[in-house]
């Protein structure tokens, strides 16, 4: 009887020891170092560039809303100088052309829209990014050159949207690491309204010149130091808010989304210094790329005022 | 022997914190049936321990003794009832859990010969245990001088949950000292279970002692535990069933370094003790008390993910071809013209179909993409952007319950009884794996996108960050969370019940009666342990307690007019408590109790009638239930808000009626055949009131959703889920069975042919929202006087009768009053045949040892496309613009199968 009431014991103890040792849910992270989700194998050579791409197709670039599937096997290759880090870019990568002594031109980019949230951990700032636009198809959206695919957007218009996101496995490929870029990124630099862009700005207003990275400076209509830039009451049928923005005797758009912290910034009563995406439509527009591109006047000190850097 | 006695208390007592960071179960029932059965039934982010049909056997009832057996695979219900109005007990002792209502069978799970002594009673049936609910119930008694005195193994394969399965019993029944011991010891195990990317961990046991004082006293005490840790299964749409050429897809794992590594990972333990004493104060009265107390701790993983990141399921709808266009539009889009005018689509398509196709990675999870995410975030100072949290609904219950039974005479006798339960419900998330990440602040990401992160109304425990007066932030360094620390919500519910009852039955010649009654109070209390900053005053602390006083009864009336013919006919009337799970608005975020919350009322009625033909014995009955006032909450992760989401109706009202029966036929005392069914109907009768709750958002933004204008006097009006006549979902309300029995030298064969219909898909209310459905306005009167209205078919497809009836809909008359409402359509799935069969073979062998080998096949046809349950999801196909989605979620329901031809094959040896 002892032995028998014993055995149970014992078998119990063991068996809780090998319950306590034996979980099956145990796991070690993965090595993701040479993770990606664009092709690893090259996509092949370039053989146009962003300006080339748009002369190609420039009855296709040169209106509002239009896209064409290109057929040919065409290679671009652009450097990633905007992405989705902030949230208020929404699956937009733009791309800029390296000119020659591996500097950035910031003057005249297209947008690579690819259907994902959060696309910064795969092209982040400074990635040169190869495209096989083979299949592709390129166009506008709302005047914005775009790399992409066509979709039905959520008022049911047919517009040129993002490229499926599993595409990038077979029709991109990552050259080279960031950092071989990201000091090469400048802004173009508007001080104030005799700036070309702003001065002249229907000579510019074109897809050849459009979208660009820009830093203007100037003050919000409305700064206040409290009003945020794109409270949830206020968005549009876009999910954003314009707010105007005055450079000079100029006024530019500040186009921000709603749900980012960019939104929330408050917009100051003194002059800053805005950085981001240029675009155009009725008139300029600018979108933030992240809450670190606006700064307060003093902290920036402008490099020149004649449209390089 | 003392020493024995010692060591076998103090391994009692160890047991407990022995396994205390250990795990779950399975939903085994009784005897063998351990049937594949899953959480598939829950919803995706529903904590509800199981909704898996428990049935009470009676075994006066020729329907209920084998109904649980025979339609287990396709979950079926008796009468639709949720499993809360069965009421199980262990040795006297009260186990419903008092926050669901439901018996965890996973505390039993594993410990099939340790509860086989069982009592099982129907709804409207004398017993001596305690009253039961509508359901029925069920008492299980462990107590160790009620197990037969030998040594038990038993050991099992099949291809179900788990692929191993060993048991060992020993008892010694009751010795010349008066002591009586027993035990048992489980072990359930699979590295993979039938169902890809799951697995299955288990240990189970009993330990029971007894001691017979003397003629009028005996005590006993039993704790028992399972242990165990399992990888779930997940419901997905026909799209990805049909992209993954399996039913039996399972969207819950991917691979990580080569391994299949499961999201949704439970831990359960529910170690329990029960102490009893049975007193025998005379002849003819006796009183049975039991105590016990369990410290559950129940846990499962989930996926979290911040507002920036993409949603990492693989069958996330933007990831599924149909998303690319409306392909159920055959006139406008799904045609060769339109594909033709415009081939991008069925491009991107095809693009989509052949990426799923392509490999089974690709319809997995995507560890190493979150890793590697992660790993990103942290080079650039950010923050982790996928986890794996873990959430834990642990519980703490003491409970007493007394019952005194006394037979007066032969046709007279009576019970009484008190019952008691604390139970204190501890809800909370811990960080289970930061995948990689460095950073994870607490706050709500997706309220952060609403009101900015550097705001309090983000932040999900202000007692961890600290603002100035102007309300910048100065410090969250409390607030980083870590592998193993809480965060997102901690609560408690504290559930106090007390309940008295008696019953009498009184004989006098043909006719029997019985009558029941009881009253009990209940109170519901929430303690915040977190101040949440979206409510700031009403998170943290108490929430002060909800009382109700309930109570109800039963009649049960039968006449035997011939010795072989009965005739019952029963009614009874419960006044509830609702339950604890759906009485806070928002209970991971705040101690705001739902509005209109009351006592819950039911009436059931039942007509029955038992006969015997010959060699023909059977019983059928009918019945009725009509559920009043009910409360029902439903939590949800909402993709079209990007929220966690809590819909919480009350008011609702529901029918159960129908008719069951079953008719055994001994051919001779080898053969059998039996004829068995059940044909009802489950309904909502009304269109309840709806309290809406996102966890993102503030009290002010709530009240918001919460509005339904009235379109034609601009008034707001109370919301309402537009359920009228929807179906009680996820059990089929048709199953009929013919099955017949054969015994000869030793061996048993059984076959059965199953027929299942009506099941019906598990409806969203979300989607019958009144503000979410279409409002008519009357645009003229007819010349009787009724409105008119204007239902039209863009496409001129549908006439308005079929628009109604599809996608639903509300009449406003030219005063603004509804005068009619229609619920879009429930799925209801195609009925099948499953075929089951079992032979056996029992062996005695020399000196009382015995052996015996079963071998159960279940759908042995191998139907692969009977439906057992599923849900709809739970977003509209509309755009806020008013716009259609290319992917329509009406057509696009999640569902789980019944399992493919499976064995199950046991041999046990008594010795």
């Amino acid at each position: 009887m002892k032995k028998n009431i014993l055995a149970i014991g014992s078998l119990l103890v063991m068996l809780s020891t090998l319950m306590l040792t034996s979980c099956m849910d145990e796991w070690d992270a993965p090595n993701v170092d040479d993770y990606s989700v664009t092709s690893p194998t090259s996509v092949g050579e370039p053989n146009i560039t962003i300006d080339g791409l748009k002369e190609l197709y420039f009855q296709t670039f040169s209106q509002t809303n239009s896209f064409v599937l290109v057929e040919d096997t065409l290679i671009v290759e652009g450097i990633v100088v905007a992405n989705d880090e902030g949230g208020n870019l929404y699956q937009t990568l733009v791309l800029a052309a390296e000119d020659e002594g591996k500097q950035v031109d910031v003057s005249n980019c297209i947008v690579l829209a690819v259907k994902s949230t959060f696309l910064t951990p795969y092209f982040p700032m400074g990635q040169k990014v190869r495209v096989n636009l083979n299949g592709l198809y390129v166009g506008c959206y709302s005047k914005m050159p775009k790399i992409g695919q066509p979709y039905y957007t959520s008022s049911n218009n047919l517009r040129l949207g993002p490229m499926l996101f599993e595409l990038c496995e077979t029709k991109v490929q990552l050259i080279g690491s960031p950092e071989e870029y990201c000091d090469s990124i400048h802004p173009i630099v508007i001080y104030d309204d005799s700036h070309p862009l702003i001065a002249q700005e229907s000579e510019y207003q074109n897809y050849m010149n459009a979208p660009m990275l820009v830093t203007v400076y100037g003050k919000f209509a409305d700064g206040d130091d409290k009003t945020i830039l794109a409270p949830d009451e206020l968005k549009d049928a876009g999910m954003g808010v314009d707010r105007e923005f005055k450079i000079g005797k100029k006024t530019i758009t500040v186009r921000t989304s709603t749900q980012n912290d960019v939104a929330f910034l408050p917009m100051p009563t003194n002059e800053v210094a805005l950085t981001g995406v240029f675009s155009y439509y009725d008139g300029w527009q600018l979108q933030l790329r992240s809450t670190a591109d606006m700064a307060v006047f003093q902290d920036v000190e402008p490099e020149d005022n004649n449209g390089n850097e | 022997m003392s020493k024995s006695v010692k060591l076998v208390a103090m391994l009692l007592c160890l047991s407990t914190p022995m396994w205390a960071q250990e795990s779950i179960d399975t939903l085994s029932q009784q005897d063998n049936s351990d049937f594949t059965f899953t959480e598939s039934q829950l919803d995706d982010d529903n904590d509800a321990a199981q909704t898996v049909s428990a049935i009470a056997s009676s075994k006066n009832d020729p329907f209920l003794s084998e109904v649980g057996y025979r339609f287990s695979p396709m979950r079926f219900r008796v009468r639709g009832y949720d499993n809360m109005y069965e009421h199980v007990y262990m040795n006297g002792l009260q186990l419903n859990d008092l926050e669901l209502g439901r018996f965890s069978f996973s505390m039993i799970g594993g410990m099939n010969d340790a509860t086989r002594n069982q009592e099982g009673v129907a709804g409207f049936e004398y017993n001596n245990f305690g009253l039961t609910g509508i359901g029925g119930g069920t008492n299980y008694d462990t107590r160790a001088s009620q197990f037969a005195a030998n040594h038990k193994i038993t050991l099992s394969g099949c291809n179900r949950n788990y692929v191993f399965r060993g048991m060992y019993t020993y008892a010694t029944g009751i010795m010349d000292n008066g002591w009586a011991f027993a035990g048992t010891i489980g072990y359930r195990w699979s590295h993979e279970g039938v169902i890809e990317g799951t697995f299955y961990n288990s240990l189970s046991y009993l330990l029971s002692a007894e001691k017979k004082i003397n003629e009028q006293h005996s005590i006993s005490l039993v704790t028992f535990g399972s242990p165990t840790e399992r990888a779930q299964q997940g419901a997905s749409t026909e799209e990805a069933y049909w992209l993954a050429n399996s039913h039996y897809y399972n969207p819950y794992w991917g691979y990580q370094n080569g391994e299949k590594r499961n999201s949704r990972v439970v831990r359960d333990f529910e170690p329990t003790a029960i102490a009893s004493w049975e007193y025998k104060i005379d002849e003819s009265m006796k009183l049975n008390t039991a105590a016990g107390a369990k410290y559950s701790r129940y846990s499962t993983t989930a996926l979290g993910w911040n507002g920036d990141a993409y949603d990492p399921r693989p069958d996330y709808y933007k990831n599924l071809p149909s998303s690319i266009f409306d392909v159920y539009d055959l006139k406008n889009r799904n045609n060769p013209e339109f594909l033709e005018d415009n081939p991008y689509f069925l491009s991107q398509y095809n693009d989509l179909y052949d990426y799923w196709k392509e490999s089974k990675a690709n319809r997995q999870i995507n560890w190493d993409r979150m890793y590697y995410v992660n790993q990103t975030q942290n080079e650039a100072g950010g923050e982790a952007l996928y986890y794996q949290e873990r959430r834990h609904n642990n519980q703490f219950v003491f409970a007493l319950n007394s019952t005194l039974n006394k037979t007066i005479d032969q046709n007279n006798k009576y019970s009484l009884g008190v019952q008691f339960n604390h139970t204190t419900g501890m809800h909370y998330k811990t960080m289970q794996d930061l995948l990689g990440g460095e950073l994870y602040r607490d706050y709500d990401k997706f309220a952060a996108n609403e009101y900015g992160r550097f705001g309090k109304d983000a932040w999900n425990d202000l007692n961890k960050v600290i603002f100035d007066r102007d309300g910048n932030l100065l410090d969250d360094s409390k607030a980083h969370i870590h592998e193993g620390d809480k965060f997102g919500y901690d609560y408690n519910i504290l559930v106090n019940k007390a309940k008295l009852w008696g019953q009498y039955q009184y004989n006098y010649g043909i006719w029997n009666l019985w009558g029941a009654a009881y009253g009990e109070g209940t109170t519901i209390e929430r303690d915040g342990k977190m101040q949440n900053g979206r409510a700031p005053k009403n998170s943290y602390g108490k929430s002060g307690a909800a009382k109700f006083l309930g109570g109800g009864g039963k009649v049960l009336i039968s006449v035997r007019p011939f010795a072989a013919h009965k005739i019952t006919l029963g009614a009874s009337w419960d006044s509830q408590a609702p339950l604890a799970r759906n009485a806070f608005v928002a209970p991971r975020m705040q101690n705001n109790f739902v509005d209109n919350l009351t006592l819950e009322d039911i009436f059931s009625g039942e007509l029955g009638w038992q006969f015997r033909f010959g060699s023909a014995t059977g019983k059928i009955s009918g019945y009725y239930t009509k559920f009043m006032n009910q409360v029902e909450q439903t939590a949800f992760y909402n993709d079209q808000e990007n929220r966690f989401t809590y819909l919480t109706m009350t008011g609702i009202d529901k029918v159960h009626y129908g008719i069951e029966g079953a008719i055994v036929y001994q051919v001779n005392s080898e053969l059998s055949f039996n004829l068995m069914g059940s044909i009802g109907d489950a309904k909502y009768t009304n269109n309840p009131y709806a309290q809406v709750n996102y966890e993102g958002m503030n009290a002010t933004t709530n009240e918001a959703l919460n509005e339904w204008i009235n379109p034609v006097t601009g008034d707001n009006m109370p919301l309402r889920v537009i359920a009228k006549d929807v179906k009680v979902g996820s059990t089929p309300l048709t199953a009929l069975s013919l099955g017949a029995n054969y015994n000869v030298n030793g061996w048993y064969f059984e076959l059965n042919l199953n027929y299942y219909n009506r099941t019906y898909v598990g409806y969203s209310a979300y989607r019958r929202l009144a503000n979410i459905l279409k409002n008519y306005n009357a645009v003229g009167k007819d010349e009787t006087g009724r409105p008119i209205f204007n239902v039209e078919d863009p496409d001129g497809e549908r006439d308005p009768k079929q628009i109604l009836n599809e996608d639903g809909g509300i009449m406003f008359d030219q005063e603004g009053k509804v005068v009619k409402t229609y619920s879009p359509r429930l799925e209801k799935y195609h009925g099948g045949l499953m075929l089951d069969g079992s032979i056996g073979r029992s062996i005695r062998l020399k000196d009382g040892k015995a052996m015996s080998i079963n071998l159960s096949l279940q759908n042995i046809t191998n139907n692969r496309n009977l439906r057992t349950g599923g849900f709809e999801q739970n977003r509209d196909d509309l755009y806020s613009t008013g716009v259609a989605r290319a992917y329509k979620f009406s057509k696009n329901s999640k569902y789980y199968y019944a399992n493919a031809f499976n064995f199950f094959l046991n041999v046990n040896y008594r010795f």
